[in-house]
């Protein structure tokens, strides 16, 4: 099984902050860009990545959710297929009832018929939701630093961030998330190379209440 | 000196009364004593004393007619039928209840009576006796008496407002009871108050009147009832309309979404020569999209399902309560019982 272990938890990002559910699974589909530029122009590849989160609300305002996804993307002419997998968890803690603080950690691999590199992924930050009038729809808005990144073969990069945005439709049990996130990376430059990477995805996200 | 007479002067007032109650009652004593043995000559001045006006000393009512009654039986005894006849009528005027008991008079002074009897019209009843009563299962009774066959009306009444609920309506001679079940005409349970129980009776005899009348009062003895849930005011529901204010803002929500989405798109990661763009655009065009469809539907039709839903939920939780919180006291009430308790003349009640 080449593809997958799993990608992008920082485009799925974490559990509800006003949900009231103790248990959600949320399977979801995306198609991610990854964009590299280490100083011979970018590479550019796309393709589809599904996966899933669970979600476990542990008490009153804290959740943990656990996610795995994985996929293929593309690469463009001249430019390496990749499989990406990622798994990642993350734990929430809802401080008001618009807004949840997050802290995550996620291992991501990219993998070429040339090699394989790891990455290792730390993020604080936030989500803040706005209902829209009758409280069936929200607007999701997150942002995240990324103060401890290391990929294998890489040094850490300088600045590490995540931002997102997105809509949330609600219909009893089940929630229907469309996101656009992007993650950015720009690495210190070595012999005169600065190497920047970013990984952005439109997501579509069905998230379903079991108890 | 003056101390010892003062004490004196107390002294014989606390004792005066007794004295005077004493007086009356060891002449009565006396005379009975009389009687017993036959001495009527010896009795009859005795208790003559006693029902005279210069009798010096207290007289109960008691005291009154017992005075009168042997005097009857004495006279009756003495040959003196007419005279006992009148005796004992005074007796009877008194206390319509009076009556000779057949195992200690002579059927003589039994046909005296009875011709003393016949001769006085009244009609009595007897002062409530404080009661509890509970109505499944017990009744109020009330005795009332006329001193010879007559037609009579026995009619319950509260005091100052109400219909009269008829009790007893029939022909009766001598003593009889009188049962209430605690109901009024419209056959619920008597509100607490005073009540006056009138008796009308009319001689078959002689075609005489009277009547009389006795009060008393009525309360309830009821376990503590519980308050119903007051009505769910604006604040304990939730909206179930969506105001213009709030679907006008629907559409900057989307249109921030959107704005959003094109600014991480384009601003972020324009050194990389752009990002998946089509991704953003698609988002954005979304957003806007549900911003303005959002803000349509919601001034067109502004309900809130789930608030509709939420809010009928609590209604009806609200309704179960009181629904339950009435079987619980009716149930209490149906157990009321009822305090009887005598009392003089009309009166507010307690």
């Amino acid at each position: 099984m080449r593809a997958a272990c799993v990608i992008a938890g920082a485009m799925v990002g974490a559990a509800p902050a006003g949900a009231q559910r103790a248990l959600t699974v949320a399977p979801f589909a995306s198609l991610a860009e990854h964009r590299v530029d280490a100083g011979l122009g970018v590479e550019r590849s796309l393709g589809p990545i599904v996966g899933g989160v669970g979600t476990l609300r542990v008490g009153p305002r804290l959740e943990v959710a656990v996610r795995a996804v994985g996929g293929r993307l593309i690469g463009s002419t001249g430019v390496l297929d990749r499989d990406v997998g990622e798994l990642g968890v993350e734990a929430s803690v809802i401080t008001l009832p618009w807004l949840a603080l997050q802290a995550g950690a996620a291992r991501r691999a990219y993998s070429t018929k040339l090699g394989r590199q790891t990455w290792t992924l730390v993020s604080l930050g936030g989500t803040a939701r706005m209902a829209f009038a009758g409280d069936a729809i929200h607007s999701v808005w997150r942002a995240a630093l990324l103060p401890a990144v290391s990929a294998s073969g890489l040094t850490d990069p300088d600045v590490a961030f995540r931002a997102a945005t997105g809509l949330e439709y609600r219909v009893r049990t089940t929630t229907l998330m469309v996101e656009y996130s992007l993650e950015r990376y720009d690495f210190p430059a070595e012999a005169g190379v600065r190497r920047l990477e970013q990984l952005s995805a439109l997501t579509l996200r069905l998230e379903l209440r079991l108890r | 000196m003056r101390a010892v007479a003062l004490a004196a002067i107390v002294v014989t007032a606390t004792v005066t009364p007794l004295t005077a109650q004493g007086s009356t009652a060891e002449l009565l004593g006396q005379a009975h004593e009389f009687y017993e043995r036959l001495e009527v000559e010896r009795a009859l001045p005795l208790l003559r004393q006693i029902v005279s006006p210069n009798w010096p000393f207290e007289v109960t009512p008691e005291q009154r007619v017992e005075a009168y009654k042997y005097l009857g039986a004495c006279l009756t005894l003495a040959g003196k039928r007419d005279s006992a006849v009148l005796y004992f009528r005074g007796a009877i005027e008194r206390d319509p209840f009076t009556e000779l008991d057949p195992n200690v008079f002579t059927p003589a002074q039994l046909a005296t009576f009875g011709e003393a009897q016949r001769r006085t019209f009244a009609v009595a009843v007897r002062p409530v006796e404080p009661a509890r009563v509970d109505p499944r299962t017990a009744r109020v009774t009330f005795t009332i008496v006329a001193t010879h066959a007559a037609l009579v009306d026995v009619k319950l009444s509260a005091v100052g407002s109400g219909p009269r609920l008829s009790l007893f309506q029939s022909t009766m001679d001598g003593v009889r009871e009188i049962t209430w079940d605690g109901l009024l005409a419209d056959r619920r349970l008597a509100p607490p108050g005073r009540y006056a129980l009138a008796v009308v009776g009319r001689s078959r005899l002689t075609g005489t009147a009277d009547s009389a009348r006795v009060y008393f009062d009525l309360r309830h003895e009821v376990a503590p009832l519980e308050d119903t849930l007051p009505a769910l005011d604006q604040r304990a529901l939730l909206p179930e309309r969506i105001s213009p204010e709030a679907a006008r803002r629907d559409v900057p929500k989307g249109l921030g979404v959107a704005a959003a989405a094109l600014l991480i798109a384009a601003a972020a990661n324009g050194d990389l020569g752009g990002s998946e763009r089509g991704g953003a655009a698609a988002l954005a065009a979304t957003a806007a999209a549900t911003g303005l469809v959002a803000f349509l539907v919601h001034r067109r039709n502004g309900a809130i399902p789930q608030n509709v839903v939420a809010n009928a939920r609590r209604r009806a939780e609200r309704d179960s309560a009181n629904a339950s919180v009435r079987g619980r006291n009716a149930d209490r009430l149906a157990a009321t019982v009822l305090l009887v308790s005598p009392a003089a003349g009309e009166g507010t009640g307690p």
